[in-house]
C-alpha cells in the first residue's frame, strides 16, 4: 500500500492510497465518519474525471485540534477491530 | 469501540449458506461482499502447454475452459503467485472431464470431477501440461471463489390489523428472510414467498431491520463458505493493518 500526501494542513488531509478500490475505501470512510473528531471524510476514485488517476484520493477534515493523520491511523485500527470482531462472531455461530 | 456482531445461520451447507448478521453498517456489509468476490484468491489454470490437441477445438478455447474448472485451494499452504503443475491425457472416443486432470500436489485438485472439458471422437487426443496459479478474482473472474454472494436486509413483519371482512387480500410477495413478531427468523421459501400464506386475513407491515443483513454465500467449491467469509474479513483487516503501519511510521 503506497501513500502519497497531496495536501496537508492541521485540520485537513488529502491523500492518495494506491492499489485500493471501493472494497476497502468505503469501509474506511464509514469508520472515519464514526469518529468524534472527524467532521468530514470522503474518497474519490476518479477525481474530476482525471482520465488517468484511478487510485482513490481520501479527504479528511477534523476538528478539536486532532491531526487528520492520527484520525486515519485510528480509523485503520478500528477497521481491524471490527473485522476481527466479525470473524469472532462468525466463528462462534459456525 | 469495536461493535458487537451477532451471526445466526439460516441455511448451511459446505458450498452454500445463508446467515444473518446483526450490527453491520451498509459499508461494512458491502466491503465483505466485495472482498468475498474479488479479493479471496483461488487456484485456476493459467498457462497451458499442449502436447497434442487433435480435438475439434482450438488450443485457446480449451485453455479458456480449463481456466474455469474450480480447483481446491488450501490457503494456509500457498501464497499469491504460487503455481501447481497439472496435466491431462485423454484419448477418444471419450469425454475429457475435470476429474481426468492430474495434479502434482494432492492439496490442489479439481473441486468437481464431472465438469466436461471436451468430447473426443475416435482418433482424437488431448494431452497437455498446465500451471494452476493462485490469484484474486480482481485479476480474472476465473479466480473468484465466491460465485454468488449477496446480501439483503432482514425484514420485520408486523401484524397491524385484520383485513376487512369483505376486502380482497392481494398477494404480498417477499424474498429473503423475515423476522416474525415473535422474533423468529424465517426464510420466505417456507411460505412460498407470499406473506398472506403465513398470515391469512391479516393486514401486515413490513420494514427493514436496521443493521441486520442476510448474506447468501455460494462458492465454486475451491473454498468452503466458512473459509471464504473468514478470509474476506481477514483481507479487509490486513489492509487496515497495512494502512495503519504506513501512516504511523
Amino acid at each position: 500500500m503506497e501513500l502519497r500526501v497531496i495536501e496537508k494542513t492541521e485540520t485537513e488531509l488529502r491523500i492518495e492510497i494506491a492499489g485500493e478500490d471501493h472494497t476497502f475505501m468505503n469501509v474506511l470512510k464509514g469508520e472515519l465518519l464514526e469518529a468524534e473528531a472527524v467532521s468530514a471524510a470522503t474518497y474519490d476514485v476518479n477525481p474530476e474525471q482525471s482520465g488517468g488517476q484511478t487510485d482513490p484520493v481520501l479527504s479528511i477534515t477534523t476538528e478539536d485540534g486532532t491531526d487528520p493523520l492520527d484520525a486515519l491511523a485510528d480509523a485503520a485500527t478500528a477497521v481491524r477491530e471490527t473485522t476481527d470482531s466479525f470473524a469472532d462472531a462468525f466463528e462462534a455461530a459456525v | 469501540m469495536a461493535q458487537e456482531f451477532d451471526v445466526e445461520f439460516i441455511e448451511r451447507e459446505d458450498r452454500k449458506a445463508r446467515f444473518l448478521v446483526r450490527g453491520l453498517t451498509p459499508a461494512l456489509a458491502n466491503g465483505f461482499r466485495r472482498a468475498m468476490i474479488a479479493d479471496v484468491p483461488t487456484f485456476s489454470i493459467d498457462t497451458v502447454r499442449f502436447t497434442e490437441n487433435s480435438s475439434v477445438m482450438f488450443d485457446e478455447m480449451i485453455a479458456l475452459r480449463l481456466g474455469l474448472v474450480p480447483l481446491t485451494t488450501p490457503l494456509d499452504d500457498f501464497e499469491i503467485g504460487d503455481a501447481v503443475t497439472v496435466a491431462l491425457d485423454v484419448e477418444g472416443p471419450a469425454t475429457a472431464y475435470s476429474g481426468d486432470i492430474e495434479t502434482s500436489d494432492a492439496l490442489v485438485v479439481p473441486a468437481d470431477e464431472n465438469v466436461p472439458i471436451i468430447e473426443l471422437k475416435e482418433g482424437q487426443r488431448l494431452e497437455f501440461e498446465a500451471d494452476a496459479v493462485l490469484d484474486r478474482g480482481k485479476e480474472h473472474a476465473k479466480h473468484q471463489g465466491g460465485v454468488s454472494v449477496g446480501f439483503r436486509h432482514l425484514q420485520a413483519v408486523e401484524v397491524v390489523d385484520d383485513v376487512g371482512e369483505f376486502d380482497d387480500q392481494e398477494p404480498q410477495i417477499l424474498r429473503g428472510v423475515i423476522e416474525t413478531p415473535d422474533g423468529e427468523v424465517v426464510l420466505t421459501d417456507e411460505f412460498d414467498n407470499d406473506l398472506t400464506n403465513r398470515y391469512p386475513g391479516k393486514e401486515l407491515d413490513v420494514t427493514d431491520v436496521p443493521g441486520a443483513y442476510v448474506f447468501h454465500v455460494e462458492t465454486d467449491g475451491s473454498l468452503s463458505v466458512d473459509e471464504l467469509v473468514l478470509r474476506a474479513a481477514e483481507e479487509l483487516g490486513s489492509r487496515a493493518d497495512e494502512l495503519h503501519d504506513a501512516v504511523t511510521v
